[in-house]
């Protein structure tokens, strides 16, 4: 095994002491009500807390909150991209890198970057990319830069919103902002939002139509742009999915613009009308 | 006066037949959006339909366009060129540097072949200049200083003092007196100060 | 245009201000900038906390995980510090594994935990020669303004006054451990050791919490961490300007004044929790 020099380094084998519990943690049951008290089969978000241009040395940024999902996003440029041979004299390029804090998840993560955050953060590029007038910032990039500081569920979708705020709080041209919303099929019913604890637990008892859809969204235009899904799922159920999320979107959709605005007003008073 | 309307990237704004789109905004089927998140701006112009833009607090970020006048620093020098970062495009300054060239002959307008290089810009000398191309992919922003406004409008004399311009080629020390080659800019180098 | 001026030529600029005795940032030469901490926001983590000091923001999340002892220390259990500055926190850091920074940072971190005895490594472990707890201290910096040594010290202390482990048993038959994780109980903090990071500009003026600029530009750094009781725990200074016996005592004093300050801070912040 390769060892890492550039950190300090603890004992060679640990292991989470959640393996050793006396008490298994609780389980994902597949009926009833949901363990925060939310709805089944509704399209019952959590309440999302948003907030913009914290982080003083980014272009734009967006903290945000969902339940205990909480996720940091900052974006940086449009700088010179940093190899000549990406560069693109039509349109700018975009960049996103996607992590998780080692501290984020029930069992600690190392701080190599895992096969999930390139997935994730390649998702991110194809959800956003559709949105940004990347034609008006020729022969640069702009980078977006994602943290989870804590995984309670859907990272991906909040990430995505998280995205989009910073980068319209950077001041990049969109076309539209991008909204993300998660869905788990669980055989007949569905929960939307998923938790952390909903989201991996393998919970009914029948193993037909199970399975995770993540939507990205473009709420003004109404378009989806970017879908994953897995697991097995049957048609109807995850057309169903699809329009549930859509609906998910809109939800906080008034608590994104709000954010937005709040930020728009708190960096300048309206300019003269003149 | 009601307060000025606020919007993000997506709000519909107006059909094209209320108004022209001017900058932040963008066309679709026939209406008018907004591509930041910004106040909207009505700005009438005679008889003509009324110009509407989003406007944010800092211009939004302008790239170095052609035909901008920017203000650069003078990184490394060689015969044929100069080497700059682009600190600024008009009045706004730029969060991330950008790279820039001025080739030989695109430093002054008259007697281009008797151009020195080294008699026209010094590493870290303030310079402005125009943006003739964006260069190719190989290559970086093309600036030019061919004008009697553009050139280098701060620099420092090896004794490391602020020079004076005597001339449209000549700055001195106001320490040693001594007189050092420049492409002196046609303005008052207080500005900076100001 | 006195923002021209500022990015010009920001070695006179700064110059300007500290000929009048003031900063750019609107403090006083010995002044620290407003610190707040908070703890406990994570939950995923056993113990957490965000610090902030003026604009740079660091998070910390203990995670603890079970391990057999090293045979040279059977009675010892292990901390484990890292230090992260990841692209998002500024536009200086590029993806990738840590940079000398971010080494020498997560170094210095470990050094301050053996040198101030603030933990005792016995308390760490569970069964002599068998099982220990490994506490694996993940540092993120989320926003880089400078003097990052001083913000991930006070993060650290923060975040490990704010650990509780949860309660496990060997049993005695199978040898394998029992956790209880419901039942926590602190550590036991001995020593608050605490940093004050200077920088002298210029070869003569001397700054206190140097924000990211004045870093930059300085031509030596210095960081002094001191504990309750006013013991030196530790002193770095990477080259640069060489200083006198007696302003180093000049400074220690003031780090000593600035350990007390934070001590307070960090008590008032655990009260307000429990």
């Amino acid at each position: 095994m390769p060892v890492d020099t550039r950190r300090v380094r603890g004992p060679e084998v640990s292991q989470s002491p959640l393996l050793f519990a006396c008490k298994p943690a609780a389980v994902f049951s597949s009926h009833g009500p949901r363990a925060d008290g939310r709805q089944r089969d509704q399209v019952d978000v959590r309440p999302v807390f948003v907030r913009c241009g914290l982080v003083s040395q980014a272009k734009g940024s967006a903290y945000m909150e969902a339940g205990d999902t909480k996720l940091m996003c900052c974006v940086y440029g449009p700088r010179e991209t940093e190899r000549k041979d990406d560069t693109d004299m039509k349109c700018g390029r975009l960049t996103t890198d996607m992590r998780f804090a080692p501290f984020s998840c029930p069992e600690r993560g190392s701080w190599i970057q895992g096969s999930q955050d390139k997935d994730f953060s390649l998702m991110l590029h194809e959800s956003l990319q559709p949105a940004l007038c990347l034609h008006k910032y020729p022969r640069s990039q702009i980078e977006v830069n994602v943290m989870v500081l804590e995984n309670s569920g859907s990272v991906l979708a909040h990430a995505v919103t998280c995205a989009s705020l910073a980068l319209a709080d950077a001041g990049i041209e969109m076309y539209d902002l991008v909204l993300g919303c998660a869905i788990r099929q669980d055989g007949a019913s569905y929960v939307v939002d998923p938790t952390y604890a909903e989201e991996n637990g393998n919970g009914s008892d029948s193993s037909d139509n199970q399975g995770r859809l993540t939507l990205a969204f473009l709420p003004s235009l109404n378009q989806v742009s970017g879908l994953q899904s897995d697991g097995e799922m049957t048609e109807e159920s995850l057309s169903a999915g699809v329009r549930t999320c859509i609906e998910g979107c809109y939800k906080i959709y008034p608590v994104i613009q709000q954010a937005l605005a709040k930020a728009v007003r708190r960096a300048a008073p309206p300019p003269s009308e003149s | 006066m009601s307060p000025m309307k606020l919007c993000v990237p997506g709000d519909k704004l107006c059909s094209v037949e209320d108004c022209t789109p001017g900058t932040g905004v963008y066309l679709r089927h026939g209406y008018i959006y907004s591509s930041l998140a910004g106040y909207v701006l009505k700005k009438n112009e005679g008889e003509e339909l009324p110009v509407i833009s989003v406007v944010r607090e800092t211009e939004t970020q302008l790239l170095p366009d052609v035909g901008a006048i920017v203000t650069c620093k003078v990184t490394s020098i060689n015969p044929r060129f100069a080497k700059v970062h682009i600190l600024y495009v008009g009045s706004t300054p730029l969060k991330d540097r950008f790279r820039g060239t001025i080739r030989k002959e695109d430093v002054r307008a008259t007697e281009k072949d008797k151009v020195e290089m080294y008699k026209c810009f010094r590493p870290g000398d303030i310079v402005l200049a125009k943006v003739i191309s964006l260069g190719d992919v190989q290559s970086n922003y093309l600036l030019t200083t061919a004008e009697n406004e553009l050139g280098v409008v701060v620099a420092h004399s090896e004794a490391g003092a602020q020079m004076v311009p005597n001339s449209w080629c000549e700055m001195q020390c106001p320490l040693t007196h001594g007189k050092e080659f420049r492409k002196v800019a046609r303005v008052q180098p207080e500005y900076l100060h100001a | 245009m006195a923002a021209g001026f500022k990015t010009a030529d920001p070695l006179e600029y700064h110059r300007s201000f500290l000929k009048e005795n003031c900063r750019p940032d609107g403090r006083e030469l010995h002044e620290f900038r407003t610190t707040t901490v908070n703890i406990g926001s994570i939950s995923t983590a056993d113990g957490s906390a965000l610090v902030k000091l003026g604009n740079t923001t660091v998070i910390c999340g203990v995670k603890a995980e079970l391990a057999n002892p090293s045979v040279e220390a059977t009675g010892k259990g292990f901390i484990v510090p890292n230090v992260d500055l990841p692209p998002l926190c500024s536009s200086q850091f590029r993806p990738g594994p840590p940079g000398e920074q971010a080494q020498a940072a997560s170094q210095f971190m470990a050094d301050i935990i053996e040198s101030s005895e603030m933990l005792q490594m016995e308390d760490l472990c569970i069964e002599r020669g068998k099982l220990c707890w490994s506490l694996y201290c993940d540092l993120i910096c989320l926003d880089y303004d400078g003097n990052l040594l001083d913000a991930c010290a006070l993060t650290m202390l923060a975040a490990l006054k704010n650990t509780r482990l949860p309660k496990v048993r060997v049993n005695g038959e199978t040898g394998a451990p029992e956790v209880d994780l419901g039942k926590r109980r602190g550590l036991k903090i001995r020593r608050h050791p605490v940093a004050a990071s200077f920088c002298i500009f210029d070869d003569s003026v001397l700054l206190v919490d140097p924000a990211a600029e004045e870093e930059q530009l300085a031509t030596a750094r210095l960081t002094v961490v001191t504990d309750e009781e006013g013991r030196l725990c530790g002193v770095h200074k990477p080259g640069g300007t060489p200083l006198s016996g007696e302003r180093l005592q000049e400074l220690i004093g003031r780090a000593t004044v600035r350990q007390k300050e934070i001590h307070r801070l960090i008590d008032k912040v655990i009260k307000s929790i429990v």
